[in-house]
């Protein structure tokens, strides 16, 4: 707990402060438009923060990562296009409530509900971190190979997406391939370089995340033609009725027992929590007719699950260095960009850092929460850019993005291939994160495989003696014979809506 | 008036010229040592010459190989430029198998260097580096060394001890790790038999008594190290990590004593010791001929160790090395990829009911978009970022519109997004400092 104040005394400090108000309003803003969201938002900024100190920046990033999860709702209640993937189940209801005249509080439950998870979340993270550094220290290269064998069997079941299973892998694998390309680590060799230089750095994370999801989002968008949607006016009191307030309070309590150990797994974001708060929250309700058709309790669950889930996914990034989202993994490219290791050795070596960044997270929700609610005219205002000229600014964006990581015109060329690879990815019906999560996971998980099998002398059984490393071995192939049917059964369970 | 405009324009050239700035290149990303080395040099610089513009430039890249290669090419014969590099480089050529190597440059001084340790953890056996290499000699797989990435400074310092123990280097068994600070969760969890790093990474640890030092690879005893070097162990061997700094090839002979000499002046005076004494830095200076001298035989020392390392790799690698090689991992991935995405290609080509629609209406517009994508680069080299960013921008708006746009949409794009572009520009070059064409 000491270290937890110690921490508030670098997030208070009044810098830091801002650089936190300029994370949850910028993330804010991304969450709010569709097309642009917080994966692409923290890869834009990775190269123009080279410069800043790296709490700040951190700061900052973590902070767009809660505001993209408040701003979403948002854009889901009043347009029903969702602003983030976090938020297509809001959408759901939260727009029926808007067209019913009820757009204030199903607004008011999503904010006050994503400030009631979010911050019970954080307190959460703040108490599981340090109990899982100490289980951490005992990880060798084995474990965390198994570890992240069972990141990549969860992330493609689980995020399977509207595509079928192969799906998720054709993304994972595309991932791991990019991820060797480069000189290895372990040996110093070149490998899928075809004697070109400019591949021996291997590909940029940055550059995969903006040419996935700013490219390839816009070119999938063009591709579908143009859909104009009405934004809705934000009617009725901004406050919420007792009967309100009566049904609300548990459906956020239960998003975030859903949304944090959800969010802690490697189950690929915010989308799964989300469709189980849903569904247990049509479940319990007394009227369950009703969701579809404007109940609050649907929008107050899931809201609060994917706030949760968001804090959720800082304890394996910070604890062990495994990302499980898409936002995860350029979050983990943006500690390495600084030179830092998330793992159980940041919390002794930086503890000031990574205190500094969670106790952010209290001080972050508290002014999201103001940004929200008293100020949701402002963002709504956003909304009505008109909808060419928002992606013709993503794609100028994305392209200064690409070329400041390198100041280098080869860069355009990847960001605008990889791009096209998104496209193709989005029409085949394949999910996007996979391969971010490959492209990042891949190459550590290829060293600690190899690492293993250097320290055990070639002893293959390494992996399966050591009790640790077998349980997560276990788990892993239970989901993959498993968690395929279970996902099916979630999905129909939402189409029947 | 005219007439007077060109004399001003003349002189304002020729002054730029009198003070020609100084440029520094550091052929990594910001932050790393040699960036650091970098920005100390251009901090200094500015102190003890005023008047001097000192410019760092950073060009990362393949263990430093792409900013050698630049440097060589593109500033040859510019008496107002140096390049940052150091005993990372020297085998960052030979791995990467680059065309240019330091001998291309012209050596000035070296500056810097830390001294390596050797460390076990304290509940390890292993009371001196004789015990451990006895155990090593007999069995050198059951010895595994925890270090920084494969071809660095500690995989050469442990490679080339076993050399001088009489072992070949293909037979060590060591571990590349991210960087020292993972070694030392691995030496620390006992993962590994012994760790190498720099002195620095180690420090706190050994203090605190985690770890036990046997042996710095500094030629001479360092005061603060509780540890013998490498050579009062009985190991004829001595390695610093240290970084130096070169200048273009093509100088003439007075540029280059000037050079010599302008950083000699540099590295003796106080703002460079409290310099280093800030950063932990060890003060390596060697300059001229000295320094060359040195340079060479550093080449040759590490060309020789990394060649017969090569040859036994080629000849058959070491015996716990066969399981799973560089390529393995690699080649079994993209094999996996082409199967799925052929079964995948041929599932939907079945014609099993896709949810997603296989002609979307708007898919010419999607290609003529990633046509301009494609086309953008060599617009945003050829016309700079505005004129680039306002073409992206009014492509993709009309795009997304997907019917032929009139001429007074068309203006309004144009005019919104060159305004946008303008906005941008301004934010990034003069707010951040990001260099835009």
């Amino acid at each position: 707990m000491s270290d937890l104040w110690a921490g508030f005394v670098v997030a208070l400090q009044p810098l830091n402060l801002l650089w936190g108000l300029a994370g949850v309003t910028l993330g804010t803003a991304v969450g709010v438009l569709p097309g642009i969201g917080p994966a692409l938002t923290v890869a834009l900024l990775l190269p123009v923060t080279y410069g800043l100190d790296p709490t700040a920046a951190l700061i900052m990033f973590a902070g767009i990562y809660y505001g993209a999860m408040y701003g979403g709702s948002t854009t889901s209640i009043l347009l029903n296009t969702p602003g983030e993937s976090a938020t297509i189940v809001t959408a759901i209801d939260g727009h029926q409530m808007a067209r019913n005249g009820r757009a204030g509080a199903a607004l008011a439950t999503a904010a006050i509900g994503s400030f009631v998870a979010g911050t019970l979340a954080t307190l959460a993270l703040s108490l599981a971190a340090p109990l899982m550094v100490r289980m951490a220290l005992a990880f060798g290269s084995a474990e965390y190979f198994s570890l992240m064998v069972l990141a990549f069997v969860m992330v493609t079941t689980l995020l399977g997406g509207v595509g079928s299973r192969l799906a998720g892998w054709v993304s994972l694998m595309l991932g791991l391939a990019l991820g060797s390309v480069g000189i290895d680590g372990l040996s110093g060799q070149a490998r899928f370089t075809f004697g070109i230089r400019y591949l021996l750095d291997g590909i940029d994370p940055v550059i995969v995340a903006i040419g996935l999801f700013a490219i390839g989002e816009t070119l999938w968008v063009v591709s579908r033609g143009p859909d104009e949607d009405q934004v809705l006016p934000v009617r009725g009191s901004l406050w919420m009725t007792r009967e309100e307030w009566r049904r609300s309070w548990k459906p956020w309590l239960r998003g975030t027992v859903i949304g944090f150990p959800m969010g802690a797994l490697p189950a690929g974001g915010a989308e799964l929590p989300t469709l189980m708060s849903y569904a247990i929250e049509k479940r319990l309700a007394a009227a369950p007719d009703e969701f579809g058709h404007g109940a609050i309790e649907a929008v107050a669950g899931p809201e609060a699950a994917n706030n949760a889930s968001a804090a959720g996914t800082l304890v394996p990034l910070l604890t062990l260095g495994l990302p499980t989202s898409a936002t995860a993994a350029v979050l983990l490219a943006a500690f390495q960009q600084f030179g830092l290791q998330p793992g159980p050795l940041l919390f002794e070596h930086e503890p000031k850092l990574v205190w500094g960044v969670i106790a952010s997270l209290y001080v972050g929700n508290a002014m999201l929460l103001v940004l929200n609610l008293p100020l949701v005219g402002l963002w709504v205002k956003l909304l009505s850019i008109p909808r060419p000229w928002l992606y013709g600014g993503i794609l100028v964006m994305a392209s200064l993005g690409a070329f400041s990581v390198h100041r280098s015109a080869g860069d355009l060329v990847l960001v605008a291939a990889i791009g096209m690879v998104g496209y193709l990815l989005r029409h085949i019906g394949a999910p996007v994160a996979p391969v971010m999560i490959g492209l990042i996971l891949g190459p550590a998980a290829e060293q600690h495989l190899r690492r293993a099998l250097s320290i055990s002398q070639g002893d293959w059984m390494v992996f399966v003696s050591r009790p640790l490393s077998a349980t997560l071995l276990v788990v892993a192939l239970a989901v993959l014979v498993l968690g395929v049917g279970g996902r099916r059964k979630l999905q129909s369970s939402d189409e029947t809506q | 008036m005219i007439l007077r405009g060109i004399v001003a324009l003349l002189f304002v050239t020729a002054t730029l010229q009198a003070t020609a700035p100084l440029v520094i290149i550091a052929p990594a990303a910001p932050g790393g040592g040699w960036d650091q080395t970098a920005r100390v040099i251009q901090r200094v610089m500015a102190e003890i010459e005023p008047g001097t513009i000192v410019q760092v430039d950073n060009i990362p890249g393949a263990a430093g190989t792409i900013g050698l290669a630049r440097f060589v090419q593109s500033e040859r014969g510019n008496p107002d430029a140096l390049l940052v590099t150091g005993l990372v480089m020297v085998s960052g050529v030979i791995t990467n198998a680059s065309p240019v190597s330091l001998s291309d440059a012209t050596p000035i001084a070296r500056l810097t260097g830390e001294t390596e340790v050797i460390v076990v953890p304290a509940a390890s056996p292993h009371q001196s580096l004789g015990d451990l290499l006895t155990v090593f000699k007999q069995d050198p797989g059951s010895v595994s060394w925890g270090g920084g990435s494969a071809g660095g400074t500690d995989d050469l310092l442990v490679r080339l001890l076993a050399e001088q123990v009489g072992l070949p280097a293909s037979r060590v068994n060591y571990i590349a790790f991210s960087g020292g600070g993972a070694a030392l969760a691995a030496v620390l969890g006992g993962q590994v038999t012994a760790a190498v790093s720099g002195y620095g990474e180690f420090a706190g640890q050994i203090a605190a008594g985690q770890l036990r030092p046997l042996a710095i690879s500094a030629a001479e005893r360092i005061a603060s190290i509780p540890a013998p070097t490498l050579r009062e162990s009985g190991v004829p061997l001595d390695l610093a990590n240290w970084r130096a700094i070169v200048a273009p090839p093509g100088l003439s002979d007075a540029e280059h004593d000037a050079l010599v000499a302008r950083v000699t002046r540099m590295a003796n005076s106080a703002a460079w010791k409290h310099a280093l004494a800030q950063n932990g830095w060890d003060d390596l200076f060697l300059a001229g001929a000295d320094f060359r001298q040195f340079l060479l035989a550093e080449q040759s020392r590490v060309e020789a160790v990394l060649q017969r390392l090569a040859a036994t790799d080629a000849a058959g690698p070491a015996r716990f090395a066969v399981v799973v090689t560089p390529t393995t991992v690699p080649n079994i991935t993209v094999a996996i990829f082409g199967m799925l995405a052929a079964g995948l290609a041929i599932s939907r080509a079945r014609g099993r009911p896709s949810r997603v629609p296989t002609m979307a209406p708007g898919t010419r517009m999607a290609a003529v978009l990633a046509i301009a994508l494609l086309a953008q680069p060599a617009l945003m080299v050829g016309a700079g970022f505005i004129v680039s960013s306002t073409f992206l921008f009014s492509v993709t708006a009309t795009a997304w519109r997907g019917v032929r746009p009139s001429a007074v949409v068309v203006a309004k794009d144009l005019a919104v997004g060159t305004l946008f572009a303008i906005v941008i520009y301004v934010m990034f070059t003069t707010g951040l400092g990001v260099a835009l064409p």
